[in-house]
């Protein structure tokens, strides 16, 4: 699918070329100026706070979606239209350029950047699991919830907790699936999952708004890595990615990009100190 | 696109297992459908009035609102009344409950259509109530409801997909965990519509079969 995808392309440049004779315009500076004459830029957002949240009425706010703004906002792209997924359909659905770029703390992992062509780091966060209040079961890290035979973890499809719980040898039919992160909570409070994991400030928040005292968090989760997301794109769009990044290698060094994500708990510090070359290499 | 054969072989067996759950839940929510179906339409034709009444409201209610809303209801809105269902019995019981709703609709017709004349004459030869549904009412209305019948248990099954969203680990729910772990959609879903569309060719032979040897009534 990519390579007929990135074909095409080439071949679409060609014909460009040979049509227009001429400077060189690659395809994929096409896209930008697609999305420049369109008005807006289609993201795909999760519904997960503080990483990204829609209010009430409709408005696409959250870290990651603030930072995509303010980005395409100078790429000359007026808006962000943005479409909640579901974790693991945002990859695929990319890829069917049903989205034109993924901001919502899909973490860089290397089977991830394979997959898609990300931007350098924006929001960094450890993981973290919602248990019953006194941690009942004694979790700390994923391996002992796979030690506990009876126990079962919630993530979400796709995301990265689901793969750390199953690396770490919870078997399949102990990691539930969970669709979102309300629902999460709920199967936790009823007792129908004795643990719900998502990154430390998604946790946080879910908590915060549960307002529930029988809840406790166990952050960080022990020898889990620190990840790092980054507006995910799909292959082929790479000039589009790195006019990205260029942008926002200058908003993080005016100081701007803290400004949008601190508010949110998220620290601009960690962000800047790591590369994507350096998450996205195996671990 | 590009279809890869060695990827279907991988993940053949987890869509498999999916295929299992998705059977399970289709043949224990058609015995569930059944059931309460035929309770439902005795209940609506009873003299007691206020017993119909209800039973008939309830039946309404469950029948105009959408199996998805009720799954949600069940599955996570019931443990706060205190009643906590496996998934896949709550999915179970969503899937019975809903077609037992329709069915209940195929036995007052298969009950309806049984001559009002064999009523009065087994009031005639003296037969009791229960005389009456066993040896000559039941045995008449059963058979032309089996089609019918069947009809609704093929349609719940092509259902069961919504059964994912109540994290039942079936055919369509096997099928996004593979597609979010390869990043493909192509293979696992249409290897869901296969699945799918194998099961059903087959059913609608038995169907075919039950019709024929059932759909005749003999006077």
């Amino acid at each position: 699918m990519q390579d007929t995808g990135t074909l095409g392309r080439a071949a679409c440049a060609a014909l460009a070329l040979c049509l227009a004779g001429a400077l060189p315009v690659a395809a994929d500076e096409g896209k930008l100026e697609a999305l420049r004459a369109q008005g807006f830029a289609r993201v795909a957002i999760a519904n997960e706070p503080p990483y990204t949240a829609v209010a009430a009425d409709g408005k696409v706010s959250g870290a990651a979606p603030d930072v995509a703004r303010e980005i395409f906002k100078r790429l000359g792209v007026a808006d962000i239209v943005a479409s909640i997924s579901e974790y693991g359909a945002m990859i695929p659905g990319l890829m069917a350029g049903r989205f034109d770029v993924v901001t919502a703390g899909l973490f860089m992992k290397p089977e991830r950047c394979a997959a898609v062509a990300y931007s350098e780091p924006i929001l960094c966060d450890a993981e973290a699991m919602l248990v019953k209040k006194g941690n009942p079961k004694g979790f700390k890290s994923y391996a002992d919830v796979a030690k506990d035979a009876s126990a079962t973890i919630g993530a979400p499809g796709g995301g990265t907790e689901e793969k750390l719980s199953l690396d770490a040898g919870v078997p399949r039919e102990r990691v539930i699936v969970v669709p979102d992160g309300q629902s999460g909570l709920k199967m936790l409070q009823d007792g129908r999952i004795d643990a719900y994991s998502l990154p430390v400030l998604s946790i946080n928040d879910l908590v915060k708004k549960a307002n529930d005292p029988d809840l406790e968090v166990v952050a960080p989760v022990v020898g889990a890595p620190v990840y790092c997301d980054g507006a995910a794109f799909a292959r082929g769009d790479e000039a589009l990615r790195d006019a990205y990044d260029a942008e926002l290698a200058k908003l993080k060094e005016s100081g701007e990009f803290a400004k949008i994500i601190e508010p949110y708990g998220f620290s601009a510090a960690a962000a800047m100190s790591t590369t994507r070359d350096k998450l996205c290499a195996a671990m | 696109m590009e279809w890869d054969w060695a990827f279907v072989r991988q993940i053949l067996p987890t869509l498999l297992a999916g295929v299992r759950i998705t059977i399970l839940a289709t043949l224990l929510g058609t015995v569930v459908a059944a059931v309460v179906g035929l309770a439902i339409a005795l209940a609506r034709r009873s003299s007691n009035r206020l017993l119909a009444r209800t039973v008939g409201f309830v039946a309404e209610f469950i029948r105009g609102t959408p199996l998805l809303v009720q799954l949600y209801f069940i599955f996570y809105v019931l443990p706060d009344a205190g009643i906590l269902l496996p998934p896949l019995v709550a999915g179970v019981i969503g899937l019975g409950l809903h077609y037992g709703t329709y069915t209940a609709e195929v036995y007052r017709a298969g009950i309806d259509n049984v001559p009002r004349g064999q009523w009065e004459a087994a009031k005639a030869c003296n037969l009791g109530t229960v005389q009456t549904w066993r040896h000559v009412i039941l045995p008449q209305a059963i058979p032309p409801m089996i089609p019918a019948l069947a009809n609704y248990f093929i349609a719940m099954f092509k259902e069961t997909p919504l059964l994912s969203a109540i994290t039942v680990l079936e055919l369509m729910n096997q099928a996004k965990s593979v597609a979010n772990t390869y990043y493909r959609y192509v293979e696992p879903m249409t290897l869901v519509g296969v699945f799918f569309l194998a099961i059903s060719l087959v059913s609608v032979m038995l169907l075919r079969w039950l019709e024929r040897r059932y759909g005749r009534v003999e006077h």
